[in-house]
């Protein structure tokens, strides 16, 4: 018997949520509706007594001051009506919660084929709406056709008595579980089932795996267990094992390189090794505060004696693209876990975000699956309840438009956690499983979840066949378990702990497994949300929520039971052997059996061509402009371009002061609304250090030179750590590429060969740069084939390749919070002094961007004189010398003028002949150029000498006052004055394009 | 005198543990972080402690109503000795989702000593949005609230999609004849916010931020005082500093003084 509860708001209450929805239809279509009243639908697919649902209905589902319910359709005004519903296998977080709430209220316990689904339907009233306009609304507003199913009433369609009737989107998947054997006689035979069954086996690697099968102490060894052929399970192991997400075969490769096209050819072997690991590695062997670095799921770095910080940073782009917030939520959420799966374990202390999506009022006639804007609305809203649901603060983020982003957008989310220096007397960075363990697998279970990533096509949805590829991330499942962990790890029952991500067990399991050098798992104890799956599918599900712990046998009865507390799933899935096989059965029949070195023998190095143009032979130029006379114009126009302009709304939605720690908040200044350099947090509430934190994203550099970009971007990066009174001696650092595709292909990626140059100076610059700064990689990731083929206007598709893309986070340890500082001026009479040369470098500026250039003169960074500075500001912060501290990054000295004094709320009069330049330029070049290393500090008077003879011998000039009078005052360098507008009014413009949204 | 002893709920995604059980602990209380489950199976006693805490966080994802059935767990399980700890002369504070746990268990607004009828309730946000930003709230001075002595004034962080507070006239003015109005929003010089965004932030009746049940041993509240809990926390701090250095008295309470009060109550 199913039951259907459906509830909405007393009538005389706003509904929020329906307003909403009236708003974004009036803003992204043009479409007025009237009013909207939603109503929350509870199918329940389980018998129960009418007291019982009487009993639920009044004490879960209704609440007497603001709700009524009823079982029968709620009678509410409407001209149409739209449900909205999951499809089967799709995460239903509101429905697990309720059957907990139902068990627990009932005392009833639902058995495997029953459940409880929500959905929702909408009530909307709007004169001569059309059933068009409904469709629009239900299905690029409403509903997901990834996730969701929907239906539209007409007033003459709905039947008040039946309602929507009673949907069950249960998954049937009437199959038996079968293990397939894949014949290997010819290369050709296994080429055509990795196509066919989307393994994306690399044709390279083809050679290698057959041999294997092929040798003869394997097939004897097969033999001993009853195999022969390699089954389905094996090759998904070997396929996900070998893919570029988990393997990072292009970061691996080997580059042959020019540094033009006439050039000698440079082989660069192996990116990684070369840029990322030995640097890191001589930079540790220098740093005693570098714990851990290049193995574990994310970077270790000292806080103090007793506390150890993790750092790791993910991207989520693609699963993003296609379902905005469950890819968004499950990105964030996934990338939580790491940090948990770091060492023996660790709590998770602050989040941050990078969006980069193309245009939020995009009108040109590209037709991407998702326009911009409710793209980013999704984003938002994903990392929004993924972090905050989490109870985890989301302190720093950015977003970045540009067209280059309609093909695919990047989604980027950094964790960080912070666990004990020892657990159980033992180091908290080491973990090793050994032999006689427990295989645990904690968490969520397993559905058909992430199957073969975001590949799989739309067309197989049926009405009973599960959503396969899409995950929506439950951030409440992990927060439990999260918490369950710590408590685990603190009684010292965890051995080993690594999150189920990419690959799921058989990434995990497999990884875990080369430190006792093998195992045994008994696939059918895994725990499933639905029967059906077959042996391959458990394997490889990236069903979210989920890690795989090692246990002490001595230790698993504890452990359970602790994890029964919590009310998390934890299952014994096999133990740690030391038989140097992956054996995998399955109701005691052997279903894959495998050599664990297997994967790291004998799999041939991809190979890439790299071709570097250098911008002049690409036809670059500086354009030819005159000096523009309307500056006031121009700095409100700048104000108000959307990736300067306010994202205040983004930020509020995020809770950035959970766990009591927050010290410097990512909005700064007297109505709290400029951003913060960076962010700061007290990670232990008992101690007065501080982890401060700081994420820079400047891809538009890429338009002239990858190696400038990711030089500036680093810069950026380390000076806002400085800002706000971080110590340059201790810096740890995230690489998070994004990177179109790089192998040349003469008609689908005819660039190619330019990309992969630029991927080779990029990495060279983060080299070159970390190097000189002393920054570790704690940790890192790369997202290759960042391009989309978007439907144009005639029926074609268009390739677009996102702008070569890093972003880097930095973070740093402060020893005492209360000398942090802040970016807004704060006292009239405060001095104003620049810190650092301002070059001729508007190349790809912001400035030129408005006017329809790029430019050559690419912002570059000097290291070695630039860290000087640095280091000289780390010591006026930490003298209490400086009243006021803040970076010029995007938009040069003028926005960032504007920013200081917007925040402080005060006025400044400034004079440009006093600007430090490395050559006599016009105003425009002063107040446009996006020249790196360089700072505004306002300090109160009576600083001025020992400030000053402290920065002696460096790049710096006081340029003019802060004043009472709120009033912005610049004069040129003819001595006039050029711009002279209320403070009010920079807030007003700067607040244009998005100020409204909340 | 041995010190207070102080219960902080923990588990099903609840999630201000930490620092509610630091602030306290800075008060001057001895506390503890205790899974719902472990006060549920016995495991902990609450009649060994003097003060309950249901904090902040998304208790079982907030899915049908902030703290909804966070409430129906708690009343099914151990509702009757919730009641007694009360009736014992007690102390229970509700912070966030713990407040909209409280009104939902209907230990406020208590009105004719019925602590068991939902009769308030904490609603979505007008804006229709999750929000993290400061306010300053005004403090009645008349209420019996024990957590608010000696304050008139003071500032918090809100962080909360369902923090409208609601309920019908009848019993919104008994609530303000019997002073169980504790906090309102306000401007930043002080005057009542009178419904403006962003000064009352979701749009609450009255522009209501904190209530006590008449003997105001129970209080519940929107904003988190636990969350400034070092000077640091504050917005401004920086610029407060700088005055200070200039010679310009700057005063302020932390959250914690709540806490103080609390502890205090019960060496009076």
């Amino acid at each position: 018997m199913t039951h259907r509860i459906e509830i909405t708001l007393k009538n005389n209450l706003f509904d929020a949520e329906g307003q909403g929805i009236c708003k974004k239809a009036k803003n992204y279509f043009g479409i007025t509706l009237d009013k909207v009243r939603v109503i929350s639908v509870v199918t329940i697919d389980k018998n129960l007594s009418i007291e019982q649902l009487k009993t639920i209905q009044n004490h879960v589902f209704t609440n007497p001051v603001t709700q009524i319910s009823s079982f029968e359709p709620i009678d509410i005004p409407f001209d149409w009506i739209i449900w909205i519903g999951y499809r089967p296998g799709v995460r239903d977080n509101p429905g697990s919660t309720a059957m907990e709430a139902i068990s627990d209220i009932l005392g009833v316990k639902f058995a495997k084929d029953e459940s409880v689904y929500t959905s929702k339907r909408y009530c909307i009233e709007g004169k001569s709406l059309q059933f068009s306009d409904l469709s629009k609304i239900a299905t690029e507003l409403l509903a997901n056709d990834i996730i969701n199913q929907w239906k539209i009433y007409s007033k003459n369609d709905w039947n008040k008595n039946i309602g929507i009737g009673y949907i069950i989107p249960k998954v049937r998947l009437n199959h038996t579980p079968t293990v397939t054997l894949i014949p290997i006689e010819e290369e050709s035979s296994l080429e055509k089932i990795s196509k066919d069954r989307n393994l994306y086996l690399n044709p390279n690697d083809i050679p290698t795996i057959r041999n294997y099968f092929l040798r003869k102490e394997v097939m004897e060894g097969r033999n001993s267990v009853g195999l022969s052929d390699p089954t389905d399970i094996e090759l998904e192991y070997i396929s996900q094992a070998r893919s570029d997400h988990c393997n990072h075969n292009t970061f691996r490769a080997l580059f042959r390189y020019r540094e033009s096209k006439d050039s000698e050819i440079e082989i660069v072997d192996n990116l990684f090794r070369t840029y990322i690991e030995s640097p890191t590695l001589e930079i540790k062997a220098k740093k005693s505060w570098i714990v851990s670095v290049l193995w574990d799921n994310g970077g270790v770095g000292k806080f103090d004696d007793n506390n150890y910080y993790v750092i790791t940073g993910e991207t989520h782009n693609s699963p993003s693209n296609i379902e905005a917030y469950g890819g968004s939520i499950t990105g964030i959420v996934g990338v939580y876990r790491d940090p948990m799966g770091t060492g023996k374990g660790s709590k998770l202390v602050m989040g941050g975000y990078g969006f980069c999506v193309g245009h939020r009022d995009y009108k040109g006639e590209l037709k991407p699956k998702l326009h911009p804007r409710r793209l980013l609305d999704g984003l938002i809203e994903g990392v929004r309840d993924g972090g905050n649901k989490s109870g985890i603060p989301t302190c720093f983020g950015q977003v970045i438009f540009h067209p280059g982003y309609m093909g695919k957008c990047l989604v980027f989310v950094t964790a960080v956690g912070i666990m004990p220096s020892k657990v159980a007397g033992e180091p908290s960075e080491l973990k090793k499983t050994s032999p006689e363990e427990v295989v645990v697998m904690c968490g969520g279970r397993i559905g058909k979840d992430g199957i073969h990533g975001a590949t799989a096509s739309s067309d197989i949805f049926s009405e009973n066949t599960p959503a396969g590829h899409v995950q929506i991330g439950d951030p409440y499942t992990q927060k439990k378990m999260h918490d369950f962990i710590l408590e685990a790890r603190d009684k010292g029952l965890i051995e080993f702990i690594t999150d189920n991500g990419a690959g799921g067990l058989s990434s995990s399991v497999g990884e875990t497994a080369r430190f006792s050098n093998g195992c045994e798992i008994w696939l059918e104890k895994v725990p499933l949300k639905y029967e059906g799956l077959d042996q391959w599918e458990i394997w490889v599900s990236e069903s979210q929520e989920r890690m795989t712990i090692s246990v002490k046998k001595e230790n698993i009865e504890t452990f359970l039971k602790l994890s029964q507390k919590h009310e998390v799933e934890s299952t014994i899935i096999g133990k740690y052997v030391n038989s140097g096989k992956l054996h995998i059965t399955y109701n005691g029949k052997t279903c894959a059996y495998v050599d664990m070195d297997f994967l790291k023998s004998g799999f041939p190095q991809w190979e890439f061509d790299a071709v570097w143009q250098t911008p002049e032979e690409r036809g670059l130029y500086e354009p030819v402009i005159s000096e523009p006379k309307n500056y006031e114009l121009l700095l409100l126009d700048i104000l108000s371009s959307p990736n300067i302009s306010s994202k205040e709304w983004i930020t509020r939605q995020y809770d950035h002061e959970v766990q009591g720690g927050s010290v410097i908040k990512p909005l700064s200044g007297v109505y709290r609304d400029v951003y913060s350099d960076a962010a700061v947090i007290r990670p232990v509430l008992e101690s007065n250090k501080g982890l401060v934190f700081a994420q820079s994203l400047i891809p538009i550099y890429s338009l002239i030179d990858a190696y400038h970009m990711t030089a500036a971007t680093i810069d950026e990066a380390v000076r806002r750590i400085i800002s706000v009174g971080g110590s340059f001696e201790h810096i740890a650092g995230v690489d998070n590429f994004c990177w179109p595709s790089i192998s040349f292909d003469p008609k689908e990626n005819p660039d190619g060969k330019f990309k992969a140059a630029q991927l080779v100076r990029s990495c060279r610059a983060l080299a070159d740069i970390c190097l000189s700064y002393e920054i570790p990689l704690l940790s890192g990731k790369d997202s290759m084939y960042v391009d989309g083929h978007i439907p144009g206007k005639y029926g074609e598709t268009h390739k677009i390749s996102a702008l070569p893309t890093i972003q880097f986070s930095a973070i740093g340890v402060t020893s005492d919070i209360e000398k942090c500082q802040s970016m807004e001026s704060k006292f009239p009479e405060d001095l104003i002094y620049i810190l650092g040369v301002t070059r001729n470098e508007l190349g790809a500026s912001e400035y030129y961007m408005n006017l329809g250039y790029t430019g050559i003169n690419v912002p570059k960074v000097f290291p070695d004189s630039f860290k000087k500075l640095y280091k000289a500001l780390e010591t006026a912060i930490n003298n209490e010398w400086v009243a006021s501290s803040h970076g010029i990054y995007r938009g040069g000295l003028l926005v960032h003028l504007a920013f200081v004094s917007m925040a402080g709320n005060l006025g400044i009069d400034v004079d440009l002949n006093l600007v430090p330049c490395d050559s006599d330029y016009r105003d425009d070049t002063i107040l446009f150029s996006e020249s790196c290393g360089r700072f505004i500090i306002t300090i109160a008077p009576e600083f001025k000498d020992k400030f000053e003879k402290l920065f002696n011998g460096l790049p710096y000039s006081f340029i003019g006052s802060v004043t009472k009078n709120p009033d912005f005052i610049v004069s040129g360098k003819d001595g006039k004055t050029i711009i002279s507008l209320p403070v009010s009014e920079l807030r007003s413009a700067w607040k244009k394009p998005f100020g409204d949204l909340i | 005198m041995s010190k207070v002893k102080v219960l902080v709920l923990t588990g099903f995604g609840l999630n201000c543990d930490n620092e509610t059980a630091y602030s306290f602990d800075k008060a001057g209380a001895k506390s503890e972080r205790v899974h719902i489950n472990s006060l549920i199976n016995g495991d902990v006693n609450l009649s060994d402690f003097q003060i309950l805490v249901f904090g902040g966080g998304f208790s079982w994802g907030d899915d049908h109503g902030a703290g909804v059935i966070q409430a129906v767990r708690l009343k099914t399980h151990i509702g009757e000795a919730i009641i007694s700890f009360i009736e014992k002369g007690n102390l229970v504070i509700g912070i966030c989702n713990g407040f909209q746990c409280i009104v939902n268990l209907g230990l406020l607004p208590g009105l004719d000593n019925d602590y068991k009828t939902r009769s308030v309730a904490l609603t979505f946000n007008d804006i229709g949005n999750f929000r993290n930003d400061w306010v300053n709230l005004k403090v009645n001075p008349n209420s019996n609230s024990v957590f608010t002595k000696g304050i008139d004034q003071i500032e918090l962080p809100v962080r909360h999609g369902e923090g409208k507070f609601y309920c019908d006239d009848s019993t919104l003015n008994r609530l303000i004849q019997n002073n169980q109005v504790v906090l309102q929003y306000a401007t930043s010089d002080g005057a009542s916010a009178e419904g403006k965004f962003p000064h009352n932030p979701n749009g609450s009746l009255n522009d209501i931020a904190g209530i006590c049940d008449p003997t105001g041993r129970i209080f519940g509240l929107m904003p988190h005082p636990e969350a400034y809990n070092h000077l640091t926390n504050h917005p401004n701090w920086t610029l407060k500093r700088e005055m200070i250095k200039r010679g310009e008295k700057q005063s302020q309470f932390l959250g914690i003084k709540l806490f103080e009060n609390a502890v205090n109550f019960f060496k009076e």
